[in-house]
């Protein structure tokens, strides 16, 4: 082509680029939602999981202790020493004199309550909580419901006996040490409803409070903040944490204390951007090495910007097509995919082996041609299996690298031929090629190796320790240990319910689920008394049925026999006797209050808590059971034996694993369906079933063999290890076309031995950088590619057909 | 605050057990142990669970722990670290000690805690709350000689007045 022509070509193409460009950054949308990875629920239980996992209330908890940040002293201080004007001593636990503990104490409560204060009124935080709020539950205009909610009405009439006992009780209380928690609210409320529903709301472990606010063993202030973003969101919930830390930055005095974070939320952050720094750094290492190493193998600048095209087309069409075939493209399918585009580089490095001396690049490429389509076709039928999974960001991965292929296939036939240079270096006379290419010809293909390979396999799968799935999500976290452990302790110290285990309660209305909740309210107090359980929270502690609420009122005495009742109570008491006018108020409020619905409840502090326990859906209303400290799951189980299906255990783990293997077993059976199509298609292009044997029985026996030894290793086969094979499957087979053809000129071996090299190096470069990663999805695919690319090279050469010796 | 129209009289034994634990046994008219110790209170009453809480929700208790503990040790530090100390009166015969709690939020509930003593015993401990109750502790040979209906006036003049 002449040179006018390909600076011609040149600029339409960088022109095109430039269009794509644009269009896309006008109509991506990254999406960073996690839940696009999983596949869709199908069971009742699934979709609870997913939606429990994704949005639940546990899974937009999240956990702050805000501690005193000192220097560690180099010993501990003994008591006695530390002064108490000295208050950067932070010796921990030892101050001597209750005045010291108090000033830091009071300086961390001061810190949590002006956190509270500054993140009220916020819409990121649905409820913000650190331990002042417990006798202000309600909120004063709906304390008079306090004898609907409390059971005391149940058993007990407000009659003499009994308010005389009571009255009796707080004259005692008046005279020992509680005094002063209870003189306030005697007048209103002498039998201490309120503190009888606090203590019914307040989780059964609840943290030690000092200065009215909660506090850990290891004297940090410690809240709970729940989320209105889910906890799958890891974009939304960067924005939440971020939004609390400034918040405490902003206030006075945070000079000396120091704010952590625990919670599924704060560890997906902690995920995604140890994740993307350890990509970034990764990504840019490989760049480099990738560039070294074509510059070193072609000793062309030109060469190696121009074979940089096919490769920006490939993943600016990717993009492209994402756009219009989808809504929202997922962050993951990105990252992924380009590592996947990692298979696209081949074209562009056989093309510019291939070329000889003297011959158009587009001559050289059309020789080329039908084999590099072949590989193109392949590779293709390999990720369609990706679209047959179901799964919305594979999908989306399978678009993104078929389109990016074949744009970069083409585009390296049509386009590339046209613009390289015609002077070129041909390979083929590098000596140290010709060198490589006699020994690797020289190698002993016995016909045996096949067999051994194939029993070597079956003996590692056999004799590999540990199980062959990995079924569980949590151990591909890479989260470091002390951080677990702070997430354990801080939610024993809260009290925060189990991430594991629900109670699910199902019924056709609302007050349906109440009801059943308080049927089942005796025998759940009988297996926490038995200590099968810690904790377990019904909805109906919270709100009881409409019908029990008007029984309760039901017996709330009219005025003037309460206020006879009263008096004769009073007798020989030193209560003053107009004392209890505001609990005559109160109760005669009551007795007019139309019933408390969750509608109403909604609006109060715990009224949060409340929605997340009560949800409707397809048509009908489930009531979730949070639990804490299971120790006996078999009785938790019994607990909807005889309920006919409307109470059940959900074992979160558990349909966390079935949904994974569900998933696994989809993509498996497209893997099959994608291997006969593979087969069918290159015996069809080689019209050969002996070369297709020569094709791919390498392929087979490499992807097993590094199967075989990653089990051997003792590293259980999850999804991405299966993504990783195929991506090693695409590269491998083309290694496999290009060796298994026998064109006779022994030149053309040399290109191909060259191009092979260059692309087994790059590939090793990319991805022997990820499997040193410490996060365990990218040391999966990293090692399971490079060990695939070094077992394909070998195996394709050794299984190779003999070359005509006589040729030499 | 005023919820009684009239005084509520208690009796047992304050005990000083070493260190920062002190326990109140009161005999009359309930049976009921309150001990305070490592700043939790523990509260025993005859046949009902022990009740625990902190030592900073009663603040009261947390007077009554630092003033005696003080006085009983001879601690004058600790009492000057806790509280601001006036003195009236003579040491070896009738003498008067206020204190103030320095602590701002202890100082809400209590305003002063007032100790009259002769020579080396204490007679009378006086806690002034700060919504105006009045809790008044005849200490030693003075609890046998509680007046029947007691008067504030009457307690003051037996704790000041002569033996």
């Amino acid at each position: 082509m002449r040179r006018g022509g390909r600076v011609t070509l040149l600029v339409l193409w960088l022109l095109a680029l430039a269009g794509l460009g644009w269009m896309v950054s006008q109509r991506l949308k990254v999406s960073t939602d996690l839940r696009s990875f999983m596949p869709a629920p199908t069971t009742p239980d699934q979709r609870l999981l997913m939606e429990q996992v994704g949005d639940g209330p546990g899974s937009r908890l999240l956990l702050l202790a805000i501690s005193r940040s000192c220097p560690a002293p180099a010993l501990p201080a003994p008591a006695g020493l530390a002064h108490p004007a000295q208050r950067a001593s932070c010796a921990r636990g030892t101050e001597p004199s209750m005045a010291g503990a108090g000033q830091s104490d009071a300086q961390l409560a001061a810190l949590s309550q002006g956190l509270v204060g500054a993140l009220h009124g916020d819409k990121r935080y649905s409820q913000v909580l650190n331990g002042s709020f417990d006798l202000g539950a309600l909120p004063s205009g709906l304390l008079p419901y306090r004898y609907l909610l409390s059971p005391t009405l149940d058993t007990q009439r407000l009659d003499e006996p009994y308010l005389a006992d009571q009255l009796q009780q707080r004259l005692d209380d008046l005279s020992s040490p509680a005094a002063s928690l209870l003189k306030g609210l005697l007048p209103r409320d002498p039998t201490l409803e309120v503190l009888k529903l606090a203590e019914r709301w307040t989780p059964a472990k609840s943290p030690e409070l000092r200065e009215g606010v909660w506090f850990s063993p290891r004297n940090e202030a410690l809240l709970l903040v729940q989320t209105a973003a889910a906890g799958f969101d890891p974009d939304a919930q960067q924005q939440a944490i971020d939004g609390i830390q400034h918040a405490f930055d902003a206030l006075p005095g945070h000079a000396g204390a120091k704010l952590e974070f625990s919670g599924p939320g704060y560890f997906s952050v902690v995920v995604g951007a140890q994740t993307r720094h350890q990509a970034d750094w990764i990504g840019r290492i490989s760049s480099v090495g990738f560039i070294v190493l074509l510059l070193l193998a072609y000793r062309s600048l030109s060469s190696l910007l121009l074979s940089a095209l096919p490769i920006a087309s490939a993943a600016l069409a990717g993009i492209a097509a994402l756009t219009v075939v989808f809504s929202e493209v997922h962050g993951i399918t990105l990252a992924f995919g380009f590592t996947l585009l990692g298979v696209a580089q081949e074209y562009p490095i056989r093309v510019l082996s291939h070329r000889r001396a003297g011959e158009d690049a587009v001559q050289s490429v059309r020789a080329l041609w039908p084999l590099l389509l072949t590989a193109i076709a392949s590779a293709c039928i390999a990720y369609l299996a990706f679209y047959a999974s179901g799964v919305n960001g594979l999908k989306q991965l399978a678009v993104f690298t078929i389109v990016g292929l074949l744009v970069a296939g083409f585009s390296t036939r049509y386009l590339l031929s046209r613009l390289l240079p015609v002077r070129v270096r041909d390979v083929a006379d590098m000596r140290w090629l010709a060198k490589a290419r006699d020994l690797v010809d020289r190698l002993p293909r016995p016909r045996w190796i096949p067999v051994v390979v194939a029993l070597a396999i079956i003996l590692m799968l056999a004799v590999a320790p540990g199980p062959f799935w990995q079924n569980n999500l949590a151990a591909l976290t890479p989260l470091p240990q002390d951080m677990l452990l702070r997430d354990a302790r801080l939610r024993e110290a809260l009290g925060a319910p189990d991430v594991r285990y629900l109670l699910v309660l199902q019924a056709s209305t609302e007050q349906g689920v109440l009801a059943l909740s308080e049927q089942l309210q005796p025998k759940v107090d009988a297996l926490v008394a038995q200590h099968a359980v810690d904790a377990l929270e019904l909805p109906s502690r919270y709100l009881p049925t409409v019908a029990l609420q008007q029984a309760r009122q039901q017996k709330l005495p009219d005025r003037a026999s309460l206020q006879s009742e009263l008096n004769q109570a009073l007798q020989g008491l030193p209560f003053r006797p107009d004392l209890f006018q505001p609990f005559l108020d109160d109760v005669e409020t009551a007795r007019q209050l139309p019933p408390l619905t969750p509608e109403l409840y909604v609006q109060t502090p715990l009224g949060q808590r409340l929605a997340a326990m009560l949800m409707q859906r397809d048509g009908h209303w489930l009531g979730l059971g949070t639990v804490s400290g299971v120790h006996n799951v078999a009785a938790l189980q019994a607990l909807g034996a005889d309920s006919g299906g409307n109470v059940r255990l959900l074992d979160l783990k558990v349909a966390s694993e079935s949904l994974v293997a569900a998933y696994r077993t989809r993509i498996l059976q497209a893997l099959l369906v994608a291997s006969v199509l593979l087969v069918l298609t290159i015996t069809f292009a080689l019209r050969s079933l002996r070369r297709a044997w020569h094709v791919l029985a390498p392929m087979t026996l490499a992807t097993f063999l590094v199967l075989a030894v990653e089990r051997m290793m003792g590293i259980e086969i999850s999804l991405f290890h299966l993504v990783a094979l195929i991506l090693a499957g695409g590269l491998g087979l083309h290694y496999a076309l290009f060796f298994e053809r026998d064109t006779g000129d022994p030149a053309e071996q040399r290109r191909t031995l060259h191009a092979t090299i260059v692309c087994v190096l790059s590939a090793l470069l990319v991805f022997g950088m990820l499997a040193w990663a410490t996060i365990p999805v990218l040391r999966a695919i990293g090692l399971t590619v490079s060990l695939g690319v070094a077992f394909h090279f070998c195996l394709s050469i050794l299984m190779a057909p003999h070359t005509h010796a006589s040729e030499d | 605050m005023q919820v009684l129209d009239r005084p509520l009289v208690v009796s047992g034994e304050l005990a000083w057990l070493g260190g920062d634990k002190l326990q109140r046994h009161v005999e009359h008219p309930n049976d009921e142990t309150a001990t305070i110790a490592d700043g939790e209170v523990t509260q025993q009453r005859a046949g009902k669970s022990p009740r625990h809480f902190s030592l900073s929700r009663a603040p009261q208790l947390q007077v009554l722990l630092d003033s005696f503990v003080a006085l009983l040790s001879g601690d004058a530090g600790r009492l000057q670290q806790a509280f601001e100390i006036r003195q009236a009166g003579d040491p070896a015969a009738a003498w008067t000690l206020t204190l103030l709690p320095r602590d701002a939020k202890v100082a809400k509930t209590v305003a002063s805690i007032t100790i009259d003593g002769d020579g080396k015993t204490s007679r009378c401990m006086r806690m002034q709350e700060a919504d105006g109750d009045l809790a008044i502790d005849m200490l030693g040979p003075l609890a046998a000689k509680m007046p029947a209906q007691p008067t504030r006036e009457a307690l003051l003049a037996l704790c000041q007045g002569a033996h």
